[in-house]
């Protein structure tokens, strides 16, 4: 296309075609041609980056949100169950936090404008609150193939921001800055924190509940399987729901309607986060201490206790350095220290190689299966993340990288083997964030230019 | 008597006239005895092209049979990569015929560096792919912590590591380690970062400063190739060699093919 400017440029300038020779060109000439020829411009000197979201892993539930993974909009295609590799989601703002559920999922955005919060998936407890059907419009989909608004009963919508949204296995937490939390889905065990209605039908239901009794402001929910934490700017945890477990950590194993402040080693100590997917719960203070309740069948909490089922926050007195982050998986837990070292434990795929299947005390990832080499010395994990039974790792230069059960092609690395150790996921673009969830992920990616 | 073979003779003549004046037969000069050399075996090692410069090791006589041991050994080289952000040519290189010409006054150093972390991100994944190591086992595990997986056979060009040196618009300057390359194929890689950044690339210059053990150190300036010269290099890096080729290849005397040898060798003695 560039000659072809070209050419209309010489027509209108002097020589015309005859003059040059056909043959090869004297080093003048062809400097001559090279100067005369146009610069096109690709970037403009003040582009930005592109935010941008990736997905992948089982897409039968809608998780995805590509319709045409599960309807193809083509007769002669074929409907993709698995996508095991990042897959663009076009989102049409800028989405700041995500969340994985069993079979669904929540995009959410800082804007001011009236939708701040999708969701798509599994909406059989109407997790994503009600979607209502074009068909019928009495009705509400179960199943919802591609991003859609979730309408929120906010006072002030045009000020209020959405700052996180938490996904369990049937409820889901949107926490917003001004006017405390919003719980939608199942509630039969008093996760969405409100009271627990006998025979109470969840699918297609309107009601959203709105919490704000807590100490402070929260700044932090998490959904565990079938409880809820919430973590204030004052540094205590709340919970709520399912407790069989002693997940709630509230000293009792019943459930809990009403979100109830936690005690024990936790009394006075200011968490700086929380973390919970299962029936496991871990919170790291600012003096970099690990707190653990819950189960702990599969050792996550042997280093303090035989028993497998803890139901008050006990320290967890591991001698690994000061603990920045911490992350909970189903049957395995993973700490990020101040250092940028990972410890691991628990049961399952820990990602020490195929021999290491269960460990009571924290082993460290070696770093150079991150990238950490002497070639670039200084790479460094940033954040960890944790789904059912697997781990995500995000390194300093924007690099994701997984490894645990490959369940529905969930960690992204294009083949279906389980991964045994770090491995790269290739993502086109800096990875800014990950929510891991049982099988499928979703990225948060900034593109490069 | 013959007069010295042309071409052989003029070149020992260089050295061998002014340096030797001791007694003995040395004395006698080269046009009595002939060359000290008639036939030489000289093999190449891995190529380089006309337009790229840098190490180039060659063999001669049993230094053959050990430039085959080296190549046996996958061993990485390192070359210094120039390139030129603004144009794009049919041959990836500025001397080739020009296809398009692009701004670049948007490419900043954090992005290229971003860029090139990616490269290497995915060739790392290539390299233990083609490694042929099942990623099940411990073994690659542990080989991964110690980041000694490499292909061992025939594989496609990895990037082992890439970094950016020098970076002045419109010129920038990469070093990068590789396995199993062509220098044109670097040059397409300079290509493929001008498009990532938007822009276009051409490659200025490839030279090796690292072909397996052999760095620029070791090699001679095409002022210093004479016998003297040569003899000297061949001893230095006589050792190297044979530490590199014992340490990669020794491992493989531990073979079951070879514990079978000793083992009916013993048997046959008893």
């Amino acid at each position: 296309m560039g000659w072809a400017c070209g050419w209309v440029y010489m027509q209108t300038a002097a020589p015309p075609a005859e003059a040059l020779p056909a043959g090869p060109q004297s080093v003048r000439q062809l400097r001559e041609a090279e100067e005369a020829a146009p610069v096109f411009q690709y970037a403009g000197k003040a582009a930005k980056r592109k935010d941008r979201v990736f997905v992948w892993g089982f897409s039968y539930s809608g998780a995805l949100g590509v319709p045409s993974f599960v309807k193809p909009d083509v007769s002669w295609k074929k409907p993709r169950r698995i996508q095991s590799t990042p897959y663009r989601l076009e989102t049409e703002e800028k989405i700041s936090s995500a969340a994985c559920g069993y079979g669904f999922t929540l995009l959410s955005s800082k804007t001011t404008d009236i939708t701040k919060v999708w969701g798509m998936g599994l909406n059989k407890d109407s997790q994503l609150g009600f979607q209502r059907s074009i068909r019928d419009r009495t009705k509400g989909y179960e199943y919802v193939l591609e991003p859609s608004p979730i309408p929120l009963p906010l006072e002030k919508p045009q000020q209020t921001r959405v700052l996180q949204v938490s996904c369990g296995r049937a409820h889901s937490l949107i926490l917003t800055d001004s006017e405390g939390v919003f719980a939608m889905g199942n509630n039969s065990y008093g996760q969405c924190g409100r009271k627990v209605v006998e025979d109470e039908t969840y699918s297609e239901s309107h009601l959203i509940h709105q919490l704000k009794e807590f100490d402070s402001r929260v700044v932090q929910v998490v959904c565990g399987q079938d409880h809820s934490l919430f973590r204030t700017k004052k540094g205590a945890v709340y919970a709520c729901g399912w407790g069989a477990d002693g997940q709630t950590g509230l000293g009792h194993y019943s459930i809990t309607s009403v979100p109830t402040k936690l005690c024990g080693d936790i009394t006075g100590v200011n968490i700086i986060q929380v973390s919970s997917y299962g029936d496991c719960c871990l919170a790291v203070s600012d003096e970099g201490d690990v707190f653990g309740w819950g189960n702990s069948e599969y050792l996550q909490l042997a280093s303090v206790t035989e028993t497998t089922q803890v139901n008050v926050p006990r320290h967890l007195p591991f001698k690994i350095g000061k603990v920045k982050e911490a992350a909970c998986g189903g049957t395995g837990n993973m700490v990020l220290t101040e250092e940028g070292n990972v410890f691991v434990w628990g049961y399952g795929i820990l990602g020490k190689g195929p021999n290491l299947i269960e460990t009571a005390v924290p082993e460290m990832i070696p770093p150079s299966l991150f990238g950490c080499s002497d070639f670039s010395p200084d790479i460094r994990v940033a954040h960890i993340r944790c789904g059912l039974s697997q781990f995500a790792a995000l390194t300093n230069r924007g690099e994701l990288f997984v490894w645990g059960k490959n369940l529905r092609g969930c960690l992204g690395t294009g083949r279906m083997e389980d991964q045994y150790f770090p491995w790269r996921v290739t993502v086109p673009g800096e990875v800014v964030d990950v929510a891991c969830g049982v099988d499928h992920m979703v990225s948060m990616v900034k593109s490069f230019t | 008597l013959q007069p010295p073979a042309p071409g052989y003779g003029s070149a020992l003549h260089l050295s061998g006239g002014g340096a030797e004046a001791a007694t003995g037969p040395d004395t006698v000069s080269v046009a009595v005895r002939g060359p000290r050399f008639r036939e030489l075996k000289i093999g190449a090692g891995h190529r380089l092209d006309v337009k790229a410069s840098g190490v180039f090791v060659l063999g001669i006589g049993h230094g053959n049979k050990l430039l085959t041991d080296l190549y046996n050994c996958h061993l990485t080289k390192v070359y210094t990569v120039g390139g030129l952000f603004g144009k794009a040519t049919d041959d990836f290189s500025d001397t080739g015929k020009l296809v398009e010409k692009t701004t670049f006054d948007h490419i900043t150093r954090e992005k290229l560096e971003r860029i090139l972390a990616v490269i290497q991100g995915t060739n790392h994944k290539a390299l233990l792919m083609h490694s042929n190591i099942d990623m099940k086992t411990q073994e690659a595990y542990e080989l991964a912590v110690k980041g000694l997986i490499r292909p061992m056979g025939k594989s496609p060009p990895i990037i082992i590591a890439i970094r950016c040196l020098q970076f002045t618009l419109p010129e920038f300057q990469l070093e990068i380690q590789c396995l199993h390359e062509t220098q044109q194929y670097l040059r397409k890689i300079v290509h493929e970062i001008g498009l990532e950044l938007k822009s276009s690339a051409v490659c200025t210059q490839v030279r090796r400063i690292r072909d397996g053990v052999f760095t620029l150190d070791d090699a001679l300036l095409r002022t210093q190739w004479n016998l003297k010269n040569i003899q000297n290099a061949i001893w230095d890096c006589q050792l190297k060699v044979k530490t590199e080729i014992e340490k990669t290849l020794g491992h493989q005397d531990k073979s079951p093919l070879h514990k079978m040898d000793v083992e009916m060798a013993q048997a046959a003695d008893s």
